[in-house]
């Protein structure tokens, strides 16, 4: 008895034993192999892009990396806060990822501010977001990155939904700590794009003074991040002193600034331009109206600017506005408005970059653009041109005129689906030449000059003239569109300030990063994430809101006929047959009720058709993965058992008759 | 090679499923239950999240399998034991360790059928939209090694004890212990009274965090080793309790 208990006791002793030895093992393999592994992910989410990696490898001083997350605070807090340690934890894996390739260059530490520590009171003074959760714990979740030299950059705070851009946000945190010398970008456009930098303080003190302050656009901002911004004006002799020259809506611009434009490209300089068939967001607000009536299009390259993009085997389709109804998207024309299908709005996915493969719009998926323009290439002797950006395969062209742009919606019936992608952003490079090859006359300014007793003015001219063909490649990138980094096209209001509403911001990033050269940063930028969204059933919505669009426009004509018919009506009014007409226009009141009750039965109907549809198809995907297969095993198990029961009893009444057969023998 | 005793034993163990009611109740469940919760129509259902993937079905694979595995699992040896047919099966010429390995690898193939018989999902989210089949496929694998585990815990206690309630209740507590040992409130718990490099060895040994890492599509050497281990303990314990019963 007392062996028994004694072998039961060792027996538990090995259990546990065992148990804790297992338990290190895994702790041992979890620690050891951590960075062992294959990322199978389609957009390799839990890898490091080339970039990244580039940029690590050449990091030859230690870096530290603070990563702030109030772990325990958020256990206490919300479902939604706790949420965040999904995210964290996704953070921490990419985090590992970066010391993992930093050749000991990076050291990373996890730090959780519990209230009224240093550690919080360091979380505080390096400028990290804080959210009060209850009266003493608040929740940090960012990164500071401190250099050898004491210089620190921070992200603020990590928002999930930036989790496609998180790799790039570190890089770039990694990049900046590094303090690289900023690249020059100077800013050439007839619109008020580049204002001065001026400090809140001071902002605030020209406000109290009632003085005007204009501000830059958001996306000049977020350029100064870079690079080093210098505003050209519009008026220019020479371009010098700058890496990359971006020219926005290139209209009305005099012959000495195209001349140094030319000339600055024949140099071997690089060149983005954005031009546009209408810029929406540069309309001036004053401008006279058009001979047809409406707003007059704002329209840009003019004739001259024409010439000079000739020269580069790039030319802007003239009045031919690129669109695509499958890429069309909701937009309301005023807040009373519902919301419609618009053609001039288009948001390009991935159908719009990825046949090209191209670093400046690889991965992105959510591009929007107000009324783009068309772009084609031309043939040009030493010059490549290669696409980067398009419509789908059923993108078409249309032509707008002034008196259409008050009603955007009409647009969608002007434009049938055509065959193949219109081209909107294309790149050329090679050996250029001078549009000039007269070289150009230059009104010089008026100088004072010296008569008796009077001072008159003379204008004097002057024949400049400069290379006539590129010694080296230059590159020119051009863009069919100008509203995309507009504000309203391209940033948004969050809690957490102005930030980017989609990819428009990127695409002007990688661009100039492209000709800047600085490939690390610009394929980091370029990782993006695929689209997994229920196809089949945005087509079928999609059909649903075509047929909706339909049919609301069709309401609404018969109400605006009948508006129509109601003046005409009063017109003929008089004295005598007052009560006729009034009699007539409440027949015609009464019809039109009726058939705008009809319609309006129909559009519901649409409606309700489409959601329908959907809400079967769910059904029917719930109905066969809930119930198909457990009917099929129980259909299955009954054959199964009744066959297995019938075999025995035939075997069982096969065994009796031979016994029976055998006892009557 | 494989013995034609282990062929043996765990060709007549995998058709045990089939030969009572019972097998076919397990798959039923477990289709029904896995199919109604990624359909359910609350937070994170399949339908609702529009997203070609199988995330939302995934979630709910370690909760089924919480239930399912013990219950596949408690009869493997428990019901032998209390028989007596165990004694039976040890007069013959097999090996304790090829018994527990034909048992288990039959008990793994039984779960591998029922988790492939939910294949109308992966039709459902190819003709949805575009998923991305290899997380899809990790996911299956990264399943089959969580059933693995949980099905060598339950091997353990269904060895341990010769009542098959009593094994499965024991299983199913100490998956759950497992599949819960990263969670905050669990954690919580832990660290009340243990110090924290205790935690951390707890912290890894979290059925739920390596089941998620692979399912992400993502394979690392790490989470290859936990299944390994976990699978290889367990099942060595259950031997060497085998053994000791055997002998006594």
């Amino acid at each position: 008895m007392q062996k028994k208990i004694k072998r039961k006791t060792e027996n538990y002793l090995k259990v546990f034993l065992g148990i804790l030895s297992m338990g290190l093992a895994i702790y041992i393999a979890s620690t050891v192999f951590y960075r062992a592994k294959i990322d199978l992910t389609d957009e390799g989410i839990y890898s490091l892009s080339k970039g990244s990696k580039a940029l690590l490898s050449k990091l030859d001083s230690p870096i530290r990396l603070k990563l702030y997350y109030s772990k325990t605070a958020a256990n206490k807090g919300t479902e939604g806060l706790r949420s965040f340690n999904n995210y964290f934890l996704y953070v921490h894996d990419i985090l590992k990822e970066y010391v993992a390739h930093s050749r000991n260059n990076l050291a990373l530490q996890i730090i959780d501010p519990r209230p009224d520590t240093e550690d919080e009171e360091e979380a505080e003074a390096y400028g990290l977001k804080r959210f009060h959760i209850t009266e003493t714990e608040r929740y940090f979740f960012g990164l500071v990155a401190i250099s050898e030299s004491g210089s620190e950059k921070i992200i603020e705070f990590f928002d999930p939904n930036k989790r496609d851009g998180l790799e790039y946000e570190i890089t770039k945190l990694i990049y900046s700590v590094l303090s690289p010398q900023k690249k020059k970008v100077g800013v050439l456009s007839p619109l008020p794009i580049v204002q001065d930098e001026i400090s809140p303080y001071m902002a605030q003190i020209m406000q109290m003074q009632g003085r005007e302050v204009s501000q830059s656009w958001p996306i000049i901002n977020m350029l100064r991040e870079f690079h080093e911004v210098k505003s050209l004006g519009r008026d220019i002799e020479t371009i010098s002193g700058i890496d990359t020259l971006l020219i926005i809506h290139p209209t009305g611009l005099s012959d000495q600034t195209l001349f140094a434009i030319d000339q600055f490209v024949l140099q071997g300089g690089k060149a983005l331009v954005l031009v546009d068939p209408h810029a929406f967001t540069g309309t001036p607000q004053n401008a006279p109206p058009s001979p047809m009536g409406g707003m007059p299009l704002n329209v840009s390259p003019d004739e001259k600017f024409r010439k000079l993009m000739d020269k580069w085997g790039i030319a802007a389709m003239e009045g031919a506005f690129a669109g695509d109804k499958y890429l069309s998207a909701m937009g309301r024309l005023s807040a009373y408005d519902p919301p419609t299908r618009l053609l001039p709005l288009m948001v390009c996915n991935r159908r719009c970059t990825e046949s090209f493969k191209d670093p400046m719009t690889r991965g992105l998926e959510q591009l929007t653009f107000f009324f783009p323009g068309a772009l084609k290439a031309q043939s040009v002797d030493g010059i490549t041109v290669e696409s980067f950006l398009s419509t789908s395969d059923k993108g078409s062209t249309y032509e707008v005129y002034p008196h259409e742009l008050a009603d955007p919606r009409i647009f969608w019936n002007k434009m049938e689906d055509g065959k193949e992608a219109v081209l909107m952003g294309m790149k050329a490079f090679g050996k250029f030449k001078t549009a000039f090859p007269d070289g150009v006359l230059i009104e010089k300014k008026p100088v004072a000059g010296p008569t008796a007793n009077k001072q008159i003015e003379r204008k004097q001219t002057e024949k400049k003239t400069g290379i006539l063909e590129s010694s080296k490649d230059g590159v020119v990138v051009v863009i069919a569109d100008v509203d995309f980094i507009a504000a309203q096209f391209a940033f948004k209001q969050s809690f957490l300030g102005l930030g980017p509403a989609n990819d428009n911001s990127t695409l002007l990033l990688n661009a100039l990063e492209a000709l800047n050269g600085n490939v690390d940063l610009m394929s980091v930028r370029s990782k993006g994430h695929a689209n997994r969204s229920f196809e089949a059933i945005e087509a079928i919505e999609f059909e649903a809101d075509r047929k909706t669009e339909k049919k609301a426009m069709e309401i609404n004509g018969n109400i605006v006929r009948f508006e129509q018919e109601l003046a005409e009506l009063s017109k003929q009014a008089n004295q005598d047959n007052m009560a006729l007409i009034q009699n007539e226009s409440l027949k015609k009141k009464k019809a039109l009720s009726r058939k705008i009750v009809g319609l309006k039965k129909e559009l519901r109907e649409v409606k309700r058709d489409g959601r329908e549809r959907v809400e079967f198809i769910g059904k029917i995907f719930q109905y066969v993965n809930t119930l198909l297969m457990p009917l099929f095993v129980i259909i299955f198990g009954i054959w199964f058992l009744h066959f297995r029961k019938r075999k025995k009893t035939h075997e069982t009444s096969t065994v009796d008759a031979e016994q029976m057969v055998e006892q009557s023998l | 090679m494989l013995s034609p005793q282990f062929k043996a034993l765990y060709k007549k163990e995998f058709q045990s499923f089939f030969k009572t009611p019972l097998g076919y109740v397990f798959l039923v469940i477990f289709l029904f239950g896995l199919g109604y919760m990624t359909f359910e129509p609350g937070r994170g259902s399949f339908f609702l999240l529009r997203e070609a993937s199988l995330r939302a079905f995934f979630e709910y694979v370690p909760w089924m399998f919480i239930f399912l595995v013990p219950a596949v699992s408690m009869k493997l040896w428990a019901d032998e034991r209390k028989r007596g047919t165990v004694e039976l099966l040890f007069s013959m010429p097999v090996t304790v360790k090829v018994a527990v390995l034909a048992k288990f690898f039959a008990a793994w193939t039984f779960v591998g059928l029922a988790l492939s018989l939910t294949f109308p999902m992966i039709i459902t989210v190819l003709i949805l939209g575009r998923p991305d089949m290899k997380i899809i496929f990790l996911g299956h694998i990264s399943s089959m090694f969580l059933a693995g585990a949980m099905l060598s815990v339950g091997g353990f206690f269904s060895a341990m004890t010769k009542n098959q309630v009593v094994s499965f209740i024991l299983s199913v507590a100490t998956c759950f212990i497992l599949l819960m040992a990263d969670s905050p409130p669990v954690l919580e718990l832990v660290g009340t009274f243990a110090p924290k490099y205790f935690l951390n060895i707890f912290e890894s040994l979290s059925l739920q965090g390596h089941f998620e890492s692979m399912g992400k599509g993502v394979i690392r050497l790490s989470d290859l080793c936990y299944y390994a281990i976990m699978i290889s303990f367990w099942t060595f314990s259950s031997i060497v309790l085998l053994n000791e019963n055997k002998s006594e």
